[in-house]
């Protein structure tokens, strides 16, 4: 058998103690397209940054063509002959399409740039792709899909040996989808190889020879295409056992309402959203990453502008409040990234757990009881299980993931929520910790308060949540109650997609 | 609790600060006091700027008079900052000096300066600026700009009676808030009292010792009056204003040739003893450095040595002309510097 | 090892240890340093910088910058010399005069800074170029009110405030423990902290920020009045060029006290020692009769060391 294309070897690679990628060894013959499939967050990202140079894994090794391939940087991944196409583009829209194809390696003579050869040669390129473009043409001026194009004979110009396409088809209308498929089968019989990256899984077992599905950081199948069912394959991206434990739930939805959202639409964003949420409940938010859940929840929160629709808290209208007086109101929001806007990372523990509730312990001229601030943050660092090895004045910076995560919401806590909106509440966190947060969310619903709950993990939803909303490109696309949890209905609606596999499931 | 302890701590070493000043004031007591045990004195010597040459000049001549007189130097420039000179005099009277020379920014805001001078005892010279009214005692030496500007006028009345016509005069006039500005335009009013048969003064340029303002002032009196013939600005440093304005009206000509407007000047710096070499400048008053240095040394002198010294020294200054250039070049700091 | 000079840089007290360092070096060095009448001296200068320096501690608590604190001074100064001045002022020889320019000068420093906080927090500008420019737009209007010229004769009740240290050190400490309270024991000071640190954060967590900008400026703009009471008295001259080349001492004195520039870390305390090694360096070497521009070097090199360490330990506390 002739030598592979590309041999990985026990790739494993971990953030801030978590792993994301475990044992991931696979072969690629030259000319096989690969698909890669798994769920937000399995690692395919990770997987592609390390092929492409951006990240260095922990361990493991790989080979590009029997040699030993440890790329640097994205510009020796390039070198060594992957071309590495991303969801975002990466071409100068200010320069020509030739340019763009040349940018590294002009033809010249002498020092002077060859114009002649490089417009011949563009058109060349262009021809191979199938674009009917001037190659003088500036990119700004081209649509998405042509782009999408320019970049692949940007890469067929670098003689790439290995092509990756991350998520290519997102942005394209529906024409450009069947030309950059017609050109991408070309290609196949060109013997050119490609990795496809896509949540579109009958694209992917239509393009592909062989499929890769990625779960948890692990390859859970490596079959060829013919032999996987795309049911099969949304089971295995999903299919775990309930590995992790769940706390029993003690809440019940009340009666009462506590947030009711109607038809809350923001251009581009979210489109007329609707639903309620009552004391006590736990609803989940499902939907994949840009389907507009994070965005959804900041405009719950009033961080980012509505156009239309109406938002009520207890049967009080709150749309037109700022950000701190919807949380005068009792409103909570444990954002997406605490690094970014959750946490004082540089600060105490202290200053990051009163920081929203300081006013209330302030007398009217302005100073802060600290005494008993002081005591009632402390409660709460016991009440979410704190661990802080130095006290209250130990820098959050020094603290683990789960730790952070403990401040934040012991920061929202403190202020005793009627509404706590959750985002990715555990990402990046230890399962111990996780537990923890499950039960604490619980508790928090035993109390009265409706919670609201993101989570690309479908599994996390389902085991503490009384009910989910699936969204999907903006709109809210299905609602499941409880009994009704079923895994695969909710990645379908998510990702879109009925249409692919109907009668199928 | 804790901030305020931090608070404290500067202000306690502060205090430690004094507790260890007090035992070498005890000893040093005797340094205060001036009598060295070598015997040379300590001059402190504070100038407000250094940024024109005339200062320079003044600072040099100064300090080389010191030094001829064995007197050790101690130097601080303030940067045009009156709050940094008072702190640099008191710091001069914290390093025990015998006398202080000092050219203050202006002649109010030196005041609290020269009052900490009168406090520790030490006497103190303004050079160049006397110190407006005040309780507290200073010497002042300053040029006698009345007398030099109307002697200057006056040779250039000189000139103009030789031509034989009658001529039309302007005068460039500085910041009127200045004595030394004041003094200047009454020397040059005084002069043209006494020649009214042959110079009438159609143009009063108001300056206010800025240049931009000087040029467009002396374009404008020239466009009312062509026929001005004969200009006198109040310091120097304009002359370079003044001249682009008469090179724009296409008047600036040598002595002797058609169409020479009579130019006098007050200061004698470099450039316009250089006009004054070139033949086209007629006459400019110069304040004579080197006798200010000589002077102001000779009081703080003095004064340490307890005799009396009056209030306010002049320099009668002089004239430097086309007929004397030669003779006085050595006295005119202007030919110096460069 | 890195870890002692870790402890070292981080902690609050390096400046103060520096300063006792020095100032015994200096005892021994310059002639003149360690008696009772120059610890008067450096205490008498300390006080207007340790005036504004308190302000600006504040502002630079929420990563903001007041350019404009010495034309504040100046202004200000200009103002209330011209109520009192007995040359044509606005009240000359009332009784009130004194009191009520005082009160006009905090006024007009408080709206001052008031007007960069707006511009600011509600237009969202950098701080950099909106007090770069109060600072020359001040400027110019104090030259303009008084065609460049200084303002003297001020009665004896305006000058009480110059020529008693101890009216002047006591007005200073009150500043600067009031300045240090209000980082560390109000409500607005937690919030001007958040602010500074991470202001998504602040955002999220419901902190006005824009409130918390507008009265940090305003602050900043009221203790440069402060200061320009105490300079105004003590050199019995309104100017408007007063402290004019003193800028850099102020924002100095706050960095080199370990405030940093990145916001978040800024402490009143700290900021009293840098005052303090700053007026050190800058008496000593004028004890030592090094000219002006090599005492600016001093200086300028100081400050460059301190600026150095924030960035150092801004990135130890990234890691």
């Amino acid at each position: 058998m002739n030598q592979p294309l590309l041999r990985l070897r026990d790739i494993g690679k971990s953030f801030f103690g978590n792993p994301v990628l475990q044992n991931i060894s696979f072969e690629m013959q030259a000319g096989q397209t690969i698909g890669l499939v798994g769920e937000n967050g399995a690692g395919k990202s990770t997987l592609m940054n390390i092929l492409g140079g951006v990240l260095a894994p922990d361990s493991g090794d790989m080979e590009l063509f029997g040699n030993t391939y440890c790329p640097d940087s994205p510009r020796a991944s390039a070198r060594a002959g992957i071309a590495f196409i991303h969801q975002e583009l990466n071409l100068f829209p200010n320069l020509s399409v030739a340019e763009n194809l040349f940018l590294s390696h002009f033809p010249k003579k002498l020092a002077w740039i060859n114009r002649s050869e490089l417009h011949k040669r563009s058109q060349e390129l262009l021809a191979r792709v199938g674009l009917d473009i001037s190659p003088g043409t500036k990119v700004q001026s081209l649509s998405a899909g042509q782009r999408q194009l320019v970049e692949i004979a940007k890469a067929l110009g670098e003689e790439a040996r290995l092509i990756i396409l991350d998520e290519p088809t997102t942005s394209l209308t529906d024409h450009e989808v069947r030309k950059l498929f017609r050109l991408l089968r070309e290609l196949q019989s060109q013997q050119v190889s490609m990795i496809y990256i896509s949540h579109a899984l009958g694209d992917v077992k239509e393009l592909c020879d062989r499929i890769l599905v990625l779960r948890d950081g692990q390859v859970v199948a490596d079959k060829m295409a013919a032999d996987l069912q795309i049911p099969d394959m949304i089971r295995l991206m999903v299919g775990r056992q309930l590995d992790r434990l769940f706390p029993e739930s003690k809440s019940q939805p009340g009666e009462s309402i506590v947030l009711e959202a109607n038809r809350i639409s923001q251009p581009g964003v979210v489109h007329e959203i609707s639903f309620q949420l009552r004391a006590g409940e736990v609803l989940g938010l499902a939907g994949l990453m840009g389907s507009g859940r994070t965005e959804l929840a900041r405009i719950l929160f009033g961080l980012e502008p509505m156009a239309e629709g109406e938002l009520r808290l207890l049967g009080e209208p709150v749309q037109r409040l700022s950000v701190s007086q919807r949380i005068n109101k009792g409103m909570a929001m444990l954002t997406e990234s605490r690094r970014v806007d959750g946490l004082c990372t540089q600060d105490s523990a202290l200053a990051n757990l009163t920081m929203v509730v300081a006013k209330k312990f302030t007398s009217r001229l302005g100073w802060i009881r600290r005494r008993s601030l002081h005591s009632s943050a402390s409660q709460m660092a016991e009440a979410v299980r704190l661990n802080l090895a130095e006290g209250m004045n130990q820098a959050v910076c020094t603290l683990s993931g789960g730790n952070q995560q403990k401040v934040v919401l012991g920061k929202w806590l403190l202020n005793k929520p009627k509404l706590l909106i959750l985002d990715e509440p555990t990402r990046g966190i230890d399962v111990g910790a996780k537990f923890e947060i499950y039960a604490l969310i619980d508790q928090l619903a035993c109390e009265g308060a409706g919670i609201l709950v993101i989570s690309s993990e479908i599994d996390e939803l389902m085991g503490i949540c009384d009910r989910i909303l699936v969204m999907s490109q903006g709109e809210l696309k299905d609602e499941l109650q409880s009994r009704e949890f079923n895994r695969e209905r909710i990645l379908k609606s998510a990702l879109h997609a009925d249409a692919i596999w109907e009668g199928d499931v | 609790m804790n901030g305020i302890f931090k608070l404290l701590g500067p202000c306690v070493l502060v205090g430690l600060l004094g507790l260890c000043g007090c035992r070498p004031a005890a000893t040093g007591g005797s340094n205060a006091a001036g009598s060295k045990p070598d015997g040379r004195l300590t001059i402190g010597v504070a100038f407000e700027t250094l940024q024109t040459e005339y200062w320079v000049a003044g600072f040099e001549a100064i300090k080389a008079e010191l030094t001829t007189r064995d007197a050790e130097v101690l130097e601080a420039i303030a940067d045009s900052d009156p709050n940094r000179q008072l702190r640099q005099v008191r710091n001069f009277i914290t390093r025990g000096v015998d006398g202080i020379i000092m050219v203050p920014k202006d002649a109010k805001s030196c005041i609290p300066a020269i009052r900490a001078a009168n406090d520790a005892g030490i006497p103190i010279v303004l050079f160049n600026r006397p110190a407006g009214e005040t309780d507290a005692v200073s010497v002042a030496i300053q040029a006698d700009n009345f007398r030099i500007a109307k002697e200057t006028t006056e040779f250039l009345l000189e000139q103009a009676r030789k031509t034989g016509q009658k001529h039309k005069a302007m005068i460039v006039m500085g910041d009127l808030g200045d004595v030394n500005a004041i003094g200047r335009k009454d020397g040059f009013d005084a002069a043209v009292a006494g020649n009214q048969d042959i110079v009438e003064v159609v143009s009063r340029v108001p300056s206010e010792w800025n240049q931009e303002k000087a040029q467009a002032g002396v374009v404008n009196g020239l466009q009312a009056h062509p026929d001005i013939s004969l200009i006198f600005t109040s310091s120097d440093f304009l002359l370079p204003s003044i001249v682009s304005a008469l090179k724009s009206a296409d008047k600036y000509h040598k002595i002797g040739e058609s169409g020479h407007v009579i130019l006098g000047g007050f200061d004698g710096d470099a450039t316009t003893f250089k006009m004054l070499e070139e033949g086209y400048l007629d006459a400019t008053g110069v304040q004579d450095v080197y006798f200010e240095a000589e002077q102001t040394v000779q009081a703080v002198m003095d004064l340490i040595e307890g005799k009396d010294v009056p209030p306010l020294i002049e320099d009668p200054g002089f004239v430097i002309h086309q007929g004397n250039m030669q003779e006085m070049a050595p006295r005119t700091w202007g030919a110096n510097v460069r | 090892m890195l870890r002692i000079v870790r402890r070292i840089v981080q902690s609050g007290y390096l400046t103060l240890v520096l300063s006792f360092l020095y100032a015994l070096l200096m005892a021994w060095a310059a002639p003149g340093f360690a008696t009772l009448a120059n610890a008067t001296n450096i205490v008498d200068a300390m006080l207007p910088l340790l005036i504004v320096a308190t302000g600006q501690t504040i502002v630079l608590m929420t990563a903001g910058i007041d350019l404009s604190a010495t034309a504040i001074i100046a202004l200000t100064s200009v103002v209330g010399a011209w109520i009192v001045t007995g040359d044509d002022g606005l009240l000359a020889e009332h009784p009130a005069a004194t009191p009520i320019a005082i009160l006009c000068m905090l006024l007009v420093g408080s709206l001052v800074g008031l007007g960069n906080g707006m511009c600011i927090a509600w237009v969202k500008m950098p701080p950099f170029i909106v007090t770069l420019s109060t600072m020359m737009l001040v400027s110019g209007l104090s030259e303009w009110m008084t065609q460049s010229r200084s303002i003297y004769n001020l009665p004896d009740s305006f000058l009480f405030f110059g020529k008693n240290i101890g009216v002047a050190f006591a007005i200073a400490v009150v500043v600067a423990i009031s300045g240090q309270l209000l980082l560390t024991r109000t409500w607005l000071g937690a919030s001007l902290k958040h602010i500074g640190s991470n202001p998504a954060t602040a955002r999220t967590s419901g902190i006005q920020i824009e409130r918390g900008i507008l009265a940090t400026y305003a602050i900043s703009g009221c203790c440069a009045a402060i200061a320009s009471l105490l300079i105004t008295a003590q050199l019995e001259t309104g100017s408007p060029v007063q402290w004019e080349n003193n800028l850099l001492d102020i924002i100095g004195a706050t960095v080199i006290g370990g405030t940093s520039l990145f916001g978040g870390r800024a402490n009143v305390a700290w900021t009293a020692c840098g005052v303090l090694l700053l007026t050190l360096i800058d008496n000593s070497l004028n004890l030592l009769n090094l000219s002006h521009f090599s005492i600016m070097m001093a200086k300028g090199g100081v400050i460059l060391l301190a600026a150095w360490l924030d960035t150092l330990r801004n990135r130890w506390e990234q890691q």
